[in-house]
C-alpha cells in the first residue's frame, strides 16, 4: 500500500489527486493537503472582476468532493519538507499547519511514500511597495475575492463616470518580472468592452502597461502566428486590437512603488516614471513560497528541494539567452535528490525564462518570468500522476514525459463578455518554449499548429471550455474523458 | 480609437452564423494541439 500526499488544490494538485484516484485500488491513500476550502476555476476570475460572473459560478467546496471520492483532504498549509524522516524513522513526511476549524493553528507531521508538491506560486505582491490588492486603488484578479473585490471597485468609478467624471484606467504587470500578461491582457479588454456597455468608453482613458519588451510578448518571446491567410507577429496582432479598442500602452515598464493612484515604474531605458490612474488591476511578481527542506539531522537542505520553486529535472545551468534550448526544460517534475518528490503545475523551477531577458543601464532586469498557464499545469499534473502509478505497479523508470518544448497550449483569451457581443483571441502554440533548433525560419515555433482567431466563437469557446472544466473538477462521469 | 479592424472583417467576427461553424472548426483545430500528445524533448525521436 503506498501513500500519496498532494500539496495544494489548485488546477494541477486537483488534476493529480483526481487521476490518482481514479487509476489506484483503494488500497492506496491519496491524501491533499491545502489552504483552501474551494475550487476555483481561475481563468474566469476575470469574469469576475467585471462583474458578469458570480464568484459560486467558478468554484465549489473541496471538502464534500474528497469525502465522495475517497480523497483525504487536510485543509492546512505545508511548512516545512523532511525527504528523510528524522531521527526516529526515515519515512519522509512533510510538517503541516491547519488553518481552519477546531485544528486551526495546530500543527501535524504527514508522511507519505509519493509527494506531489502542487503549491503553484506565491502571489509576492509584497515585492512592489504599495501593491496591495484593495489598497491605493490598486487591485487583482488573481483569485476569486481578489476579482470580486476589483469589480466592486470598478463599478463605483464605472458609476461616477455616468456622473461625468473623467477617468483613467491602468492595467498590465505590477512588477519588472511579473508573469501572467495574458490575465492581464484579458482583463483589460473585457474592462474596455464593459465601459463601451455602460456607455462610458469617452470618458475613460485605458492604458496597458507591462514589462514586455514588445507587445504580445506573453512571457513567451512572443510568436509569429498564422492569421487567416497571414502570417503575423503577436506583437502586430495585439497591436491592431489595442488601436482598434482605443487602448494606449506603456511597455518595458518596470513597475516598482505603487501610491494612491499612482503607479512608479523605470523603462528599459533607463527613466524614472509614473502614471496616474483612478482604478488599477496589476499582476503581482510570482515566487516561491519560501519553503525550507530539512535532513533526518535536522540539517537545512533547502538547496537540494527548492531554487524559489521546486527542483525538478530541468537544466539549471546558468547561460547566456543564445544558448538556451527547448532541453534545458524539465519532462518528467521528479526532484533529483529524492525521486519520490514531484513538482508539476506552477511549482516547479523554471531553467530559466523565455523571453529574452533586458537589463536596463540602472541594472534593473525589465522582462516578464516564463508563464505555465492552466493547461501545461493539468498536462504536467496527469503525467506526474501516471508515473507514480507505474512506479507503484512496479515499473523502474518514468516513461511519462512532457517538456513545455515538446506540447502545445492553447490560449482563449477573452476579449469581451456576451452570447452574441462578446469575443475572444484565441492562440495556440506549439511548443510552448519556442525550439529555435526544429523551427529556425518561424521563430521556434510551428505555423498552422501556432495561430490566432479574433471572433466571437473565441467567447463562446472560453465559455465552453469554463463549463468543461468545472464539470470535469467535481469529478461528475466520465471527466477523465476531456483532456487536460 | 483607430480602426484597424475593417467593417467586413467585424462583420465576420462577430456574425453568429459564421461564428458558429469558426467554433466548430477552432474546437477542432485545438484539439488536435492539445490533445496531438506531448512527450520529452532530450531524444531522438521523442
Ligand atoms: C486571473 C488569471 C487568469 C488566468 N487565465 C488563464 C487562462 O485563461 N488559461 C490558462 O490556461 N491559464 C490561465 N491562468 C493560469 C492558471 O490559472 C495557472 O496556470 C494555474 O492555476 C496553475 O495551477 P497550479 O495548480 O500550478 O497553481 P494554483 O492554481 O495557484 O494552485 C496552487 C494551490 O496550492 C495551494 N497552496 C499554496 N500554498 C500552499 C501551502 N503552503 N501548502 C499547501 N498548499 C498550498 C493553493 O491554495 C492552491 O490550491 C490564469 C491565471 C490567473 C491569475
Amino acid at each position: 500500500m503506498s501513500k500519496i500526499v498532494i500539496l495544494g488544490a489548485g488546477i494541477s494538485g486537483h488534476v493529480a489527486a483526481s487521476h490518482l484516484r481514479r487509476k489506484l485500488s483503494k488500497q492506496h491513500e491519496v491524501l491533499v493537503v491545502s489552504p483552501n476550502s474551494n475550487y476555483q476555476w481561475i481563468p474566469s476570475n476575470i469574469w469576475v472582476g467585471i462583474g458578469r460572473m458570480k464568484s459560486e459560478e467558478i468554484l465549489f467546496p473541496l471538502a464534500p468532493l474528497y469525502k465522495k471520492k475517497n480523497i483525504g483532504y487536510k485543509q492546512a498549509l505545508v511548512t516545512t519538507f523532511h525527504p528523510e524522516g528524522n531521527t526516529e524513522s526515515t519515512k519522509p513526511y512533510v510538517n503541516i499547519k491547519y488553518v481552519n476549524g477546531e485544528l486551526k493553528g495546530k500543527t501535524e507531521k504527514v508522511t507519505y511514500d509519493y509527494l506531489i508538491n502542487a503549491t503553484g506560486p506565491k502571489l509576492a505582491f509584497d515585492m512592489t511597495q504599495g501593491l496591495n490588492p484593495g489598497t491605493n486603488k490598486a487591485y487583482s484578479v488573481c483569485t476569486y475575492s481578489h476579482a470580486e473585490h476589483a469589480w466592486h471597485a470598478l463599478n463605483d468609478l464605472i458609476q461616477q463616470m455616468k456622473q461625468g467624471k473623467k477617468a483613467k484606467i491602468l492595467i498590465g504587470t505590477g512588477h519588472a518580472k511579473s508573469t501572467c500578461q495574458g490575465a492581464a491582457f484579458e482583463y483589460i479588454l473585457n474592462v474596455e468592452q464593459e465601459l463601451r456597455r455602460h456607455n462610458v468608453r469617452d470618458k475613460a482613458e485605458v492604458i496597458w502597461i507591462a514589462n514586455e519588451y514588445k507587445l504580445g510578448d506573453f512571457g513567451m518571446d512572443g510568436m509569429l502566428l498564422s492569421y487567416g491567410n497571414n502570417i503575423m507577429k503577436s506583437s502586430e496582432m495585439v497591436e491592431m486590437v489595442f488601436e482598434d479598442r482605443g487602448i494606449k500602452w506603456i511597455i518595458g515598464a518596470g513597475v516598482n512603488k505603487i501610491e494612491d493612484g499612482i503607479a512608479h515604474y523605470e523603462t528599459l531605458d533607463g527613466e524614472y516614471k509614473s502614471e496616474t490612474y483612478d482604478f488599477a488591476m496589476l499582476i503581482p511578481a510570482f515566487s516561491g513560497h519560501g519553503f525550507k527542506a530539512f535532513d533526518k539531522n535536522n540539517t537545512e537542505i533547502t538547496e537540494k528541494l527548492f531554487k524559489g520553486f521546486m527542483l525538478v529535472d530541468a537544466d539549471y545551468t546558468p547561460k547566456p539567452y543564445e544558448e538556451w534550448s527547448v532541453q534545458d526544460w524539465p519532462e518528467t517534475y521528479q526532484n533529483p535528490s529524492y525521486k519520490n518528490i514531484f513538482a508539476p503545475g506552477i511549482a516547479f523551477a523554471p531553467p530559466h525564462a523565455i523571453s529574452k531577458p533586458r537589463v536596463n543601464k540602472n541594472g534593473t532586469a525589465i522582462s516578464p518570468a516564463p508563464p505555465r498557464t492552466g493547461m501545461p499545469s493539468g498536462i504536467t499534473a496527469k503525467l506526474v500522476a501516471d508515473n507514480i502509478i507505474d512506479i507503484i505497479n512496479g515499473k523502474k523508470d518514468v516513461h511519462h514525459k512532457g517538456s513545455l518544448g515538446n506540447m502545445g497550449a492553447a490560449c482563449i483569451a477573452s476579449a469581451g463578455y456576451g452570447m452574441t457581443k462578446g469575443s475572444g483571441v484565441s492562440i495556440t502554440t506549439y511548443p510552448i518554449v519556442p525550439d529555435y533548433n526544429k523551427y529556425p525560419d518561424t521563430q521556434g515555433r510551428q505555423l498552422g499548429k501556432t495561430f490566432g482567431e479574433i471572433g466571437l466563437a473565441g467567447h463562446w469557446l472560453k465559455l465552453a471550455l469554463h463549463y468543461a472544466f468545472i464539470y470535469k473538477a467535481k469529478m461528475k462521469p466520465f471527466w477523465w474523458l476531456i483532456p487536460e | 480609437m483607430t480602426q484597424r479592424i475593417s467593417k467586413s472583417k467585424r462583420f465576420y467576427m462577430m456574425n453568429p452564423i459564421v461564428q458558429f461553424f469558426k467554433f466548430i472548426w477552432l474546437s477542432i483545430k485545438i484539439m488536435l494541439v492539445v490533445a496531438g500528445g506531448h512527450g520529452g524533448t532530450r531524444k531522438v525521436n521523442n
